[in-house]
């Protein structure tokens, strides 16, 4: 399980949230549909300006065309002055602000000028659908549509853009007879401006040119909003979705850790079902797989339960034929027997042991929690019953040598001296097994703040990788003799360091040389 | 005439063998197999003695319901457990019932016989005067071999007979430590460690009753057991 958990954290963490939020992503269709669709609107509004400036201008051209006294405009005669008046008051009525109109004759003489191309705007700038968050969206988004989308500034405005009037192509296209259209930038950074020429003519020659110009600003003005708005459009609808999704996957994501979270206590590490996860009432995905689980484990621990009973069960059942087998055996014993009968006798009798020691070892493990959990807690010294052990040792294992090393003040532990004798033993047993020949097997019983730390340690052979030492049925050591030995040492290590509230650690020693066995045990407050 | 022992015992075999054994030792045995035999023959007359399967033919509890009837009828009657189990919680549940014994089936006939043995010579000289080098002072403590009985500042301390074993074995030898395995051996009981933990805890709350200042059974932690000499 552990090694399951390390492969998951060395992978990238995107957890369901983070995917969700990817999945977000796919509204900026939206910002992309919208701008497709502004741009198609923008060049409808040009062509339609377009079109309407043609119109103007063709308009214009028509009211001046076939006027004879157009003949006259250069002259300074009053028929001249007359006439540039008409074309003045022609012009005038036409023209308006945002629309400029020229009109210049076949010389390039200028005759009359009106409107003013500058003071167009569009839409009120200051209204906003959104509030707040079109305002702010516009006050990021000024400068960079600014640079973006509109055409380079030119430093000022000419009052009559020579490029246009003088030597510009269409004046000259319109002088040989075309209508032209153009666009140029517009003076100090403002929107483009459109140019349409229009010829005037007398009879078959060209008598003059009609120039007709307008500022683009509304249209652009009508843009930068639209994206404006779009935008602001936008980013409320992420917002707004990544908040539904976050909430979303967060609810999920609880949902799924809780799970794992039940699913991993539900099994301990003996395999014991300890408690069944709560099966959900949600009737999603989720829910199924909660009720799945509890039901699963439902099987599971009344699989285990038979497996109990039946170990449990067989002991009590093969007992009584050994029970049998050993009394017919004695009775045999009271008869007289060929002599070479005996050594049979002793034969079976042993066999017998061994049958009825592996039925003890059978339920050991659980004959040992039992005893463990229905032991009686009371104080005691630990510094004692270590002091004790100790001593003992030196008589139980001649053949090994132990230094102890032991506070000088008593270690008051609750829970039981018997049982934390026997720990000590189980270590000190352990480390006898393992201990390289002829070295000294420390045992030491330290005060850390408010914890007691027995530690056992022995140079020898290490211990392997990964091995679950204190878990029931684990043995690291090579069966050699007749013993059937089922790993349960450490495992009872385990059992009364938790009756104590306490844990058992197995570390290696840094360089190698041997192990260390660590109990640690909460102390009672010493007044 | 011959002591009577009742054996109820649902294994036919098992039943045959220990009357066999017993019969063969000079015993008048009777054979029940399960809880209404035994109630119907021993309705008329208690036997001398009880040795007592706790599961019987379909009850699993059937002997300790047994057990408290016939005590019910008899304060001094023997009983012993004999069973299959060997778990502590049936153990401490038989003594507390009024058994005298307990043993598991895997017990040896030899060491059986022996235990029946000292129940009967307990249950005979209740009554009889007992020489003086059939007990066993050690300070305020005093063992009376024969009767299997032991006194603290002369009240009695009611002891079964595993118990009386382990006394014995403690205060023989007053000081020395004496391990599991040589209490196990001296007492004859084949259990596991922590059921001789439980043991001496029984019999110190035993003694203790009688004297609340009792303090004689050390555990020597890491070794076993000793009684603490007089100073």
């Amino acid at each position: 399980m552990a090694g399951g958990r390390l492969k998951q954290a060395a992978l990238p963490a995107l957890g369901l949230r983070g995917k969700l939020i990817l999945v977000a992503l796919v509204l900026l269709v939206i910002p992309w549909a919208g701008y497709s669709y502004i741009k198609a609107s923008e060049q409808l509004l040009r062509e339609q300006q377009e079109r309407q400036l043609t119109g103007a201008a063709r308009a214009i051209a028509a009211a001046l065309n076939d006027r004879p006294r157009l003949a006259t405009l250069r002259e300074k005669s009053s028929d001249g002055e007359a006439a540039r008046a008409e074309v003045r008051a022609l012009v005038t009525a036409v023209a308006r602000t945002g629309l400029r109109i020229w009109v210049i004759d076949n010389q390039l003489q200028l005759i009359a000028v009106a409107g003013d191309i500058a003071g167009t705007t569009g839409p009120d700038p200051g209204a906003t659908t959104f509030g707040g968050i079109e305002r702010v969206v516009r006050a990021v988004l000024r400068p960079l549509l600014a640079r973006w989308l509109d055409a380079p500034a030119l430093p000022s405005e000419e009052f009559i853009p020579n490029d246009v009037v003088f030597g510009g192509r269409e004046v000259e296209r319109a002088l040989d007879g075309a209508v032209s259209l153009k666009r140029r930038p517009g003076p100090g950074g403002s929107a483009p401006i459109v140019t349409v020429t229009h010829p005037v003519w007398i009879g078959e020659t060209v008598a003059g040119v009609a120039i007709v110009e307008e500022s683009t600003g509304a249209n652009v003005s009508f843009r930068d909003r639209a994206i404006e708005r779009l935008i602001a459009v936008t980013l409320i609808a992420f917002g707004a979705a990544a908040l539904v999704l976050l909430l979303y996957a967060s609810r999920i994501s609880v949902r799924l850790r809780r799970l794992r979270d039940e699913a991993e206590q539900a099994i301990d590490s003996r395999g014991h079902v300890r408690e069944l996860v709560t099966a959900e009432h949600a009737r999603d995905e989720i829910g199924d797989l909660s009720r799945s689980f509890s039901l699963a484990l439902t099987r599971l621990a009344n699989y285990n339960a038979y497996l109990e009973n039946l170990a449990r069960r067989l002991e009590h059942e093969l007992r009584t034929p050994i029970a049998v087998i050993r009394s017919s055996l004695d009775n045999l014993q009271l008869k007289p027997l060929p002599p070479d009968a005996a050594v049979y006798l002793d034969r079976a009798e042993s066999g017998l042991q061994r049958l009825d020691m592996a039925l003890t070892r059978m339920t050991e493990a659980s004959r040992l929690e039992q005893a463990v959990r229905g032991t009686e807690r009371e104080r005691f010294d630990a510094t004692a019953v270590v002091a004790g052990c100790v001593a003992g040792y030196a008589a139980a294992f001649p053949q090994s040598l132990f230094a102890a090393q032991l506070p000088q003040q008593p270690v008051m532990l609750s829970g039981a001296p018997d049982l934390y004798a026997q720990l000590l033993d189980k270590l000190a047993a352990n480390a006898v097994d393992f201990a390289a020949a002829g070295s000294v097997i420390e045992i030491v019983l330290a005060l850390r703040s408010t914890t007691a730390v027995l530690t056992v340690s022995n140079r020898g052979a290490l211990l392997p990788e990964e091995l679950r030492l204190f878990e029931s049925m684990q043995s690291a050591r090579r069966e050699t003799g007749p013993d059937i030995h089922l790993g349960l040492g450490l495992y009872i290590v385990r059992l009364i360091a938790e009756f104590h509230h306490g844990r058992a650690i197995a570390t290696n020693f840094a360089d190698g040389s041997g192990v260390q066995f660590s109990v640690e045990i909460p102390t009672l407050i010493v007044d | 005439m011959p002591h009577s022992i009742a054996i109820i015992e649902d294994d036919p075999a098992i039943g045959a063998n220990y009357a066999d054994a017993l019969t063969a030792h000079g015993y008048a045995v009777q054979l029940y197999a399960d809880r209404q035999a035994a109630l119907a023959g021993l309705s008329n007359r208690l036997p001398d003695l009880v040795l007592l399967d706790i599961g019987l033919a379909g009850e699993p509890d059937a002997g300790f319901a047994l057990c408290r009837d016939l005590r019910s009828r008899s304060a001094t009657l023997p009983i012993i457990f004999l069973t299959a189990r060997d778990n502590e919680f049936d153990m401490v549940s038989g003594l507390r019932l009024g058994a005298d014994d307990y043993v598991t089936k895997s017990v040896s006939l030899p060491h059986l016989l022996a235990r029946i043995a000292a129940l009967f010579r307990r249950a005979q000289i209740g009554a009889a005067t007992t020489t003086a080098e059939d007990v066993l002072t050690r300070g305020a403590l005093s063992i009376d071999l024969k009767r299997f009985a032991v006194a603290w500042r002369e009240q009695p301390v009611d002891l079964t007979l595993t118990e009386f074993w382990l006394v014995h074995a403690l205060a023989r030898f007053p000081g020395h430590v004496k391990n599991r395995d040589q209490l196990m051996a001296e007492a004859h009981i084949v259990v596991d460690d922590s059921t001789i933990t439980s043991h001496i805890k029984r019999m110190r709350r035993k003694f203790v009753a009688v004297d609340a200042m009792f303090d004689r059974i050390d555990t020597v932690y890491g070794m076993g057991y000793r009684w603490q000499a007089d100073v």
